[in-house]
This record gives structure tokens, sequence and C-alpha cells, in this order.
């Protein structure tokens, strides 16, 4: 079901500039609750460095809690942008088009969140800061280049340099329209932005092998920043359920399903929000809903493969674990709260068309496979500490304290804030992308149908 | 500060036999340390500090039951799974065989308390208070950890380093029993020695080689430096087994 | 390559393009004889070293790593194949019709692996050894439950296989049916079944089509899964490793691309097929072998850095055995050709963009599939059957070499190989004529403006 209709080159631009030339009537509104709600987040943050980590439920042995857990799952949906504007775009895919910044912005803003966390969930912030960076400030002693927390940084701010990079070279052509369609201070700030774009083919071809080259050298980032976020866990030998070779391929797997929703989530706000209803239309829901299904069954195939092995091994505390996790009480609902949201109820649901260009329904679909993803990542982290090898007398629970839920809470706040405060400085959908698939799409009569057509140009 | 090193490994030999489960070793082992006081808070949010912990389990069925004691400090593993995941090197293994925790430079990731099998580190979740009363007894020679940073036994450092220091001074060589722990001295039965492992003469040396020693969780070869001589049981039988449970 | 010739495209006129496909199955010549009895003569080998070897080493489990491996590879290397069919058939790509038959045919040869099969099912011991039972993925299952479900998954995957080609074929038997004379146009009429190509005709077939693909790929995996588990891991103690089925999958569909090249290329070139098996098939199996090649890596690094890093007494048995021990040399030529070689040849565009390029690229990765098989299932099979209740492998075996009756066992498996595809192609054009019309019925090269390129229709 094709719904496009042709629309004219100005018709594209004044309706996907009505976010950043005007602004929504709700838009102040739901920025000063966010900005309030950050706020005390970060007065918080302050507070916990002033008194310790005492304020959190965590204990021992369960040293990380919610803020590992979040921290994984944001840079899990972080691995939206890169699937979505870089695999798309390699592999030709029409249906990307008006998803692609905000996949990317989404994946740049997950990716700050990301990085603020372990800052959060460290012991002494205001030494972690400089020490973690690579030079040898105190007595020649470089950062530990073999920990998995070292690593992280440098993966995660690789993929954000590139993120930012690729952002910046598919929003040129945006900032020129924007620079010939203000005054004053901002056409300032869009002129210097837009690098002098003319749009000449010698410019356009010089931004397509960009982006393709940007795309092709992001995509070994893409797969690595997350297994080596899984390798955190992975590595420890002493705690039951992480020593499993399986969590790089689980997570990352994982992050697409995570992310892929977090934008079918995203994209149903923008239509909602900005009514971009000709651009943002149920083709594309149908395209991402097929694309999370095949994912999603893959994830579910993981998830067994490792719990499969987690038992292979006969290993009495293994055993003991995975006993806890599905059949004690408040595991075992957490446990089947999480199959229920992330596969059981969302998946065979998008199996039906109709559900799939059903925009509310993908939208709270969405939302619940992220539920699901985020308490995979808790019950993948916490029970394992709980219950850590053979030493019964110094197993413990873990009760997450309100000041952990409300940072979690301030997490999505944050990134939505950040993304609203884009929207109105440049545009969330790619006006270029849109214009370009106007030019290249046609249709054909093949038989008796109507066949729409897709121009592709051979490769050199 | 470079102690002359003579290839020491720094070991501990305990004897469960001989334990009673008194948790002296842990009160020495506190006021040696400046270990943080422990209250009812802590005890039921998890967060106990004690360096060195007795655990008791419980064995057999009423009127049978008997109460089972280990001490577990650091075990100082020569292939500690605890130094390599540190970010800032706050951890490492010195030349002596002891595996150091350094306080100055920990930024608190507790990534090596996850990596640590045998649940030994600490973390300081608040700023440790001691009442006006008791901080005169406080030790000079240990430093007072702040809030956000690990700790863990760390075999009495400030005794070996005085220890040391003092058979230079006078010119010897250093001897088996010149240094003991808190936790050896305050041990009523004599269950913990400690000593240079390397040094074939020394007692702890040769109670290491006994038939009854085994070592916590072989599996994982962290070949940890403290050994471990299981109870002697009424029947041979019985000891068999548990040493082949012992790699369990 | 000049560039008329980068401009190749089947003929737009369907009988020619029948005329043209049906012939293939006739062309042959007296070479084509001498081959085939060769083939035959060698195939006769299998029965002969199976036999030979039961003789002299009927009773040692230990000898027979190379069978296993042999069983491993030909799985690896013809299973994947269909995948390069079934994939692209999901995302609508029409770049895949010519090359699907090859695809399928190779996939129908999984007969050969149900054949080698049957001396590994005599020696494979049982779950229950001495009274105890070893560690497996059939945990409380029978004692035999490894061999019956083993069997029955290749046999599965064998059927499957060929359904999957009968179904793919039935509008080609019909164009036999009509075009052809003599047995063909018996075989035509039996088996096309009264395919006239009504619309009712034409959606039943796609939707078997479909589920047959489906179902191909989970049997293609769970065969993978077991067979990887029950005839290298569980014969080795304390060798726990979650991601080994998807690394043996992935392996798999990297040898399976391999092959679909290899043959491609062959019939190109002795078939005279340039009009029909242009430079967009190897252009994008290049692409698709390069991204196996960094997927081969991502796995066996996923596997490694878990075991490097644990460095307990399984994961540094798993070194021992597997990586840095007797196999060390046999791992070094694996890994450069699975990953290094492939991945530094054909990340050039030039290599891609010819069609001696994959064919190269396709066959070194073939070499490392077979010692990498080699590898895993050899030092798994010699391992001291005393030892498989320990709880991590105490001795690592010393080197075996194959002798003779394992080299006529492979001789002759890939004989067999060879000689059921070229069977086949008797009665089966090897580039189906239906999808050449669909191809041209939905692909039309042209030019836009200055540019070359191809116009895609996307129908629902």
């Amino acid at each position: 079901m094709q719904q496009r209709k042709s629309v004219t080159q100005e018709y594209t631009n004044s309706v996907l500039l009505n976010g950043t030339l005007e602004t929504p009537k709700w838009w102040p509104y739901l920025v000063s609750i966010l900005l309030f709600f950050v706020l005390v987040g970060i007065g918080l943050f302050f507070v916990q460095i002033y008194f310790g980590l005492g304020v959190t439920g965590l204990s021992r042995p369960v040293y990380w809690g919610l803020y590992i857990t979040t921290f994984v799952f944001w840079v899990g949906i972080s691995h939206a942008g890169i699937m979505i504007s870089a695999i798309l775009r390699l592999t030709q895919a029409e249906w990307r088009r008006p998803v692609t910044r905000a996949a990317e912005i989404l994946t740049i803003f997950s990716l700050l969140t990301a990085l603020v966390f372990p800052l959060i969930h460290a012991g002494r912030t205001w030494r972690i800061i400089y020490w973690l960076l690579p030079y040898d400030f105190s007595r020649g002693i470089w950062p530990n280049i073999r920990s998995p927390l070292f690593m992280d940084p440098i993966a995660i701010g690789t993929y954000l340099t590139g993120s930012t990079l690729f952002l910046f070279i598919a929003l040129i052509p945006d900032l020129a329209v924007l620079r010939d369609r203000t005054t004053g201070l901002r056409k300032g700030f869009y002129t210097i932005l837009a690098m002098g774009w003319r749009g000449n083919p010698r410019q356009w071809k010089m931004q397509v092998v960009g982006g393709i080259l940007l795309s092709a050298l992001m995509l070994p980032i893409f797969v690595s920043v997350h297994s080596i976020v899984s390798w955190d866990f992975a590595v420890t030998i002493g705690v039951e359920g992480w020593h499993s070779t399986i969590f790089a391929p689980y997570f990352v797997i994982g992050a697409v399903h995570s992310g892929v929703s977090a934008v079918v989530t995203m994209m149903a706000l923008m239509r909602w929000g900005w009514k971009w209803n000709d651009f943002i239309r149920p083709e594309h829901f149908d395209a991402l809903a097929r694309l999370l299904t095949v994912v999603a069954t893959a994830w579910l195939g993981f998830t067994f493969l490792e719990l499969i092995f987690a038992l292979y091994g006969l290993d009495a505390p293994e055993i003991a674990l995975r006993e806890m996790q599905i059949f004690q009480y408040p595991w075992n609902m957490l446990f089947l709260l999480f199959l229920l949201t992330g596969y059981i109820i969302p998946v065979p649901m998008w199996l039906f068309k109709r559900v799939r260009t059903n925009i509310a329904l993908m939208f709270w679909s969405s939302i619940m496979v992220n539920i699901g993803m985020w308490l995979e990542r808790f019950l993948i982290i916490v029970p394992g500490l709980a219950r850590k090898t053979p030493f019964v007398f110094t197993w413990e629970a873990y009760s997450p304290s309100w000041f952990e839920w409300y940072i979690l809470f301030w997490s999505f706040c944050w990134v939505t804030l950040l993304m609203l405060l884009f929207s109105k400085v440049f545009p969330l959908v790619p006006l270029f992308e849109q214009k370009e698939s106007e030019v290249f799409s046609d249709s054909v009569k093949i038989g008796r149908a109507n066949v729409p057509t897709i121009f592709r140009e051979e490769e050199e | 500060m470079v102690i002359e090193n003579k290839d020491r490994s720094w070991g501990m030999v305990i004897d469960t036999d001989k334990c009673t489960g008194c948790n002296g070793c842990v009160i020495a082992c506190q006021v040696e340390n400046n270990v943080p006081l422990n209250d009812q808070n802590k005890f039921e949010r998890g967060r106990v500090m004690s360096w060195m912990r007795v655990e008791r389990y419980w064995e057999g069925e009423f009127p049978d039951v008997k109460a089972r004691f280990i001490p577990i400090p650091c075990q100082h593993c020569a292939n500690a799974p605890c130094e390599p995941v540190c970010p800032v090197y706050a951890t490492y293994h010195n030349n002596e065989g002891m595996n150091i925790q350094v306080y100055n430079r920990c930024v608190g990731t507790r990534y090596c308390a996850n990596g640590c099998p045998y649940i030994v580190r600490f973390f300081n979740y608040w700023e440790p208070i001691w009442p006006e009363e008791m901080r005169n007894h406080l030790n000079p020679d240990v430093t007072v950890r702040s809030r956000g940073i690990m700790e863990k036994c760390s075999f009495c450092v400030q005794r070996i380093r005085r220890g040391t220091r003092k058979a230079k001074e006078e010119n010897r060589e250093l001897e088996d029993g010149d240094i003991t722990t808190a936790c050896q001295d305050a041990c009523p039965t004599q269950a913990i020695t400690f000593g240079d492992l390397n040094d074939q003469e020394s007692k702890v040396s040769k109670l290491s080689k006994d038939d009854r020693s085994y070592t916590l969780m072989p599996q994982f070869n962290t070949d940890p430096n403290v050994i471990y001589l299981a109870s002697i049981k009424e029947n041979k039988e019985e000891s068999q087994e548990e040493k082949a449970h012992s790699h369990d | 390559m000049t560039n008329q010739e980068k401009h190749f495209w089947p003929p737009s006129d369907p009988s020619v393009v029948r005329t043209e496909l049906i012939n293939n199955t006739k062309k042959g010549g007296s070479t084509l004889r001498t081959i085939v009895v060769s083939l035959i003569l060698l195939s006769i080998l299998i029965i002969v070293g199976i036999i030979g070897k039961v003789i002299i080493d009927g009773n040692d489990q230990t000898q027979w790593g190379y069978v296993a491996a042999i069983l491993a590879f030909i799985l690896s290397a013809t299973g994947g194949a269909p995948m390069v069919a079934i994939a692209p058939l999901i995302a609508k790509a029409s770049w895949a019709r010519p090359i699907s038959r090859i695809a399928h045919i190779i996939g129908s040869v999984s007969i050969v692996n149900v054949i080698i099969m049957i001396p590994i099912l005599r020696m494979l011991p049982p779950l229950i050894v001495d009274g105890t039972r070893r560690r497996s993925i059939w945990f409380e299952a029978p004692n035999y439950s490894p061999h019956f479900w083993d069997t029955l998954g290749l046999i599965m995957l064998a059927i499957t296989g060929i359904a999957l080609l009968y179904s793919s074929s039935i509008p080609d038997f019909a164009v036999m049916r009509d075009s052809s004379d003599g047995i063909r146009k018996k075989i035509g009429k039996i088996l096309s079944r009264g395919f006239v190509g009504t619309t009712v005709q034409w959606s039943k077939l796609r939707m078997r089509i479909g589920i047959l693909s489906t179902l191909y790929f989970f049997v293609l995996v769970f065969v993978h899964f077991i067979i990887s588990t029950d005839l290298s891991m569980s014969m080795v103690p304390g060798w726990r490793d979650a991601i080994y089925p998807m690394y043996h999958t992935m392996s798999g569909i990297q040898g399976g691309v391999a092959s679909v090249i290899i043959l491609c290329w062959i019939v190109r070139k002795y078939g005279k097929n340039q009009n029909y098996i242009t430079i967009n098939q190897f252009w994008a199996l290049g692409r698709i072998m390069f991204a196996t090649s960094l997927m081969w890596i991502y796995f066996f690094y996923s596997a490694f850095i878990v075991f490097w890093y644990g460095r307990s007494e399984s994961d540094a048995a798993w070194l021992d055995l597997l990586i840095r021990g007797p196999m060390m040399y046999v791992f070094i030529i694996a890994m450069l050709f699975s990953f290094v070689i492939p991945w530094w040849w054909l990340i050039w565009n030039r290599v891609r963009n010819s069609f001696n390029g994959p064919f190269i690229g396709a066959i070194i990765v073939l070499i490392g599939l077979l010692l990498d098989r080699i590898r895993l299932y050899v030092p798994s099979w010699s391992v001291d059957p005393k030892l498989i209740h320990d709880k991590w492998l105490t001795e690592i075996p010393k080197i075996l070499y194959p002798d003779i009756w394992d080299i006529m066992i492979f001789i002759g498996s890939i004989s067999l190989v060879f000689l059921i595809i070229i069977g086949l192609s008797r009665i089966l054009p090897l580039i189906g004529v239906w999808e050449i019309h669909q191809l041209n019925l939905l692909s039309k090269p042209g030019k836009f403006m200055k540019a070359h390129g191809i116009r895609v229709a996307k129908p629902d």
C-alpha cells in the first residue's frame, strides 16, 4: 500500500521547517517542564557527590545496579542511528528517508547520556573525569587499556564522533535551505555551518560519497561498541551468568531491537507533534515493524542460546542463579514481564499488516519493547551479583532507592529535552532526502498493475 | 619507596579445624586497619565492612547441628581477576606476591569487586564517621579512607613495611615470625599463620604442603596465596569426600 | 572489463530467454561425460573409505576426528547456500534472481551429510558413559538423543533443501513441459503438476516458497546448533561456549556464499551465460562475502576475548586445545584464509567489480573453512574418552594426521557433491527461467539524465 502523493519542493520545505522556523504551540510548555526535571536531577547528582553512593540501594556484593543497567540501555538505544542511517543507506532501502536524521540525533543524545552514567555511578566522580582521559596526568600513570571500563569510553567516544560527523554531513544541504530563509544572527549561524553550499553537482557528489564512506567506516563501530560494553560483563569470571561468550552479539542484536523500537516511538511522536503526515506514513512503520520482527526473532534465538549454555555446564552456582531468576519472587515476575514485553506480546502483533500500519499500536508496542529490553539488562546484571558464587553467607538482595529511579527518569527527560531543543535549531526530517526520493521515484505499468519504482544508479 | 626485593611471596595458611568462629581476627583487623564501624543499618543494607570475615554455615539436622566456620581475607591471588579490570590501575600486584589497593588512585567504579569471586572487596558507600571518643585509636600508619573508595585486606602491609625497615636498620635478614598480621596475633587458637611462602623453612611454607591443604575455588585458576587446611573429620572417608567437593 | 561488458543484461524477449536457458540443460558433450564418469568413480571412494576405516579404527573414537570435520565442512560449505536466494527474496532485491536456482541446487546436496553421518553414528559415544552422563545440550534426554536428533536434523535439512528447490522450480518444469521434448518433456509434465501460471497458482506458489524458505533457515540454524555442539563441544570436558553454534552457522553461511560464487563463475564461464550472470551478481556476492568474513572474525573474537581474559581453568584449556596448542598452525592458516586474506582482497572495489576477484576470494574462503573445521573437530574427537567427566580438560591430545581412509572419504564426498549438482543441472536449468522473466519485469536498465542505472519496481 503506497500512499505517497507527489509534493512540490516548496511544500516539503515549508512543512518540514515548521518546527524550526516556527514553534508548535506545545513546545515551550513541554520544554519548561522537562528543564525543571532535568535541573532537579542535576541537583540530586550533586547531593550524591556530597553524601556518597549510600543514597542508592547498592550493597555488597550487588555493586552495580540501576545506573549500569541504564548505561547499557542507552548505549543500546544508540544503535538505532547506525542501523537506520548507515546500514539502510548502504543497502539502498528507500523507506529510511524520513527517519535518518531523527535516528542519528537519537544516537548522539543517547550516547551523551550513556557517557554521563559512568560518571554518576563512580565513587569519586571528580577524579574519574580526568583520570580516564588518555593522558598521564598524575605521576606518569596512563589509564589501563586492558580494562573494559576504559575501552567503553573510547568506543562510545569514537561512535559519538563518527555519528556527529555523519549527522553534520547529512545536515549541510538543509542548513543551506535554512540559511536562505532566515535573517540576522540566525542567518549568520546557518551560513557558517552550511560552509558555502551551493548545490552544484560537484558538491552533491562529495556529500554523497562522504556519507557513504562514513557509513561504511561506522559499520565496525556499530558492532564493536555494544560488544565492548557487553565485555564489561563477559570477561569477569567472578559473577555467575556473566562469563558467557555469547554476550557480544546478544547485546548488539538486543541493541538493534531496542534502538529501532525507540525510533518507532520517536517517529510516531514526530508525526503527531509536528503534523508531518505526508512524510511519515504508515508504510514506514510497516517496513520498520518487518525489520523489527526479524531482529526480535534473532534476539529471542540468542536469549534461548544464552540460557541453554548457562545450564549446559551443570555448574551448581549457575543453576542456582537461573532457578532464582526464573522461579523465585520477585525475579520471576520481572522475568515474565521481560519476556512478555520484549517479545511475546509485540512480535505476534507485528505479524499482522493491520497492526503494522496502525501508528498508535506501533507506538505502544515499541514502548513495551523498550521496557522489556531495560528489564533484560537488569536481569543480566543484577541477579548474578546478588547470588555470587557459592558463598551463600554473603548473598544479598537489591532494592533500588528512589534516588536511582529518579535518575533513570531524569535520563529520559534529558534525552527528550535535547531532542526538542535540536528540533528548534535544525529540521528533524531531512529535506534533501525527501526531495531526492521525489526525483528518483516513478511508477511503471506491469501487466495491469501500477507499480512504484525507484531509480538506482549503477555502481562504478 | 622501593623495598629491597628478596623474591618474597607473602602468604597465609588458615586452619579451619582450629577456627572456633570467635571473630577475634575480624575485630583485630578492624582496629589495626581503620576499617569503618558497622551499625545495624549497615547490616540491614548489606554494606558491612570487614576485611577479614568469618563465614558460618550450618550442617546437619537438629539435634546433630554443627556450625562450620571459614575466615576469608583477601586471597592475594597471583592470577587476580580484580587486577586487569581497574580502569585507573588502582589495584596491582607487587613484587612481593601481594595484591595492593591504592586508595588515592581509586575512583570507585567497583569493577574489581565484581571480578573477585571471593567477595573480599569493600566499598565506602558513606563517609566513614568515628565518634569523638574513638578518634584517638585510629592507626596512624594506615590511610583513613573517604567515601567512594574500594578497600580490602592488605596483609597488614604497614606491618610488613615496618618489619622490613626495622630489619634493614638493624642490618639483619628478615626472619620468619618477625612480621605478623593483626588477625594472626588475635587468634586464640593460632589458626592463622603468616609468612613468606617462598622461604622453604618458614612455618607457613611447611604448613601449606600439608595433606589437608586446599585453596578456594581452584576452577577459577586464581592461584591464591591463602591456603586452607581442611578440618579433621572423625572418619577418613568423609574428609576425602570433602577434599573432592572443595573443587566444585 | 570493457564498458560494454559492464552493461550486460538478459535479453528482454521471453522466448529467447526460455530457449537459451533450457539449452543449458543439454550442453556439455564429451568433456562433461568424461567428468561425470570420473566423478562417479571418485564418489565410490566414500564407501571404500568408510568401510576401510571402520575395519581398521572401528573401536577407537579418537581416530575419527577427520570424518566429523568433513561432515561439518560439507554442511558448512553447502547448507548456507540457499540463504543467498532467501535473504534477497525477503528484502525484495532483484539482483539475486539469476543465481537463486544455483543457490537452491547447492543446498540440495545435504544427502551427502547423511551418508557421512552413518559411520559417525557408530563412533559417537552415547550420553551416559561408565554410568555418568556427560555435559550436553540434551540434559536429561534419552541416552542416544544426539544420534537420533543429529541424523533427523540432517535428513530434515536434505528434505527441506530439496523441497525448496522443487517448489522454486515448478514454473520451470512447466516451461520444460511446454517447450522441450523427449525425457525432459516427460519430467516437466510430471513435476510441474498442472502449473499454468494463473494468479491463484502464482500466489500459492509464492506463499509456499516463502514458508519453505523460512523453514529452511530455521532447520539450518538448528542443524548447525546440534551438529556443532554434539560433535565437538560435548566431547571436550569443560568446553562451554555459548557463541559456538552461531559462529558455526555464520561461517557456514560464509561457506555457502563462497560455494555459490564458485558455481556461478563456472556456470558463467563454461556455460557461456554472460548475459544472465552479470557483474551485478558478482558485485553483490563479493560484498556479502566481505561482510561474512567480518562476521567470522567478530564471532571468533567474541569467544576468544572472553576465554583469554578470564584465564580460568576451562578457559585456558580451550585456548590450549584449539588455538595455541597442537592446532596452532592450522589455526593461523585458517584465520588467514577465513578472514585476513578475504578481507584484504575483497575490500577493493576493483576486485569486487570483477569476475575473478570474488572467485579467488571464494576459493580461499573454502580452504579456510576446511582448515577451521579440522581445527575444531579433530582435537575434540582426539580427547581421551576417559577424561570426559572431568570438570575441565587437563590433558591436551597430541596432533592427529589424516590417514588414507579420511582422504578417500573427503575426495569421495566432494565428488558426490559435484555429481549431484551436475545431475540436477541435466533436468533443471541452472538459471531459473521464471526468475529471469521476473527480473526483466521488475528491473529495467536505463538512463536517468546522464547516469546509467536500473529502474527497480517494488511491488508489495
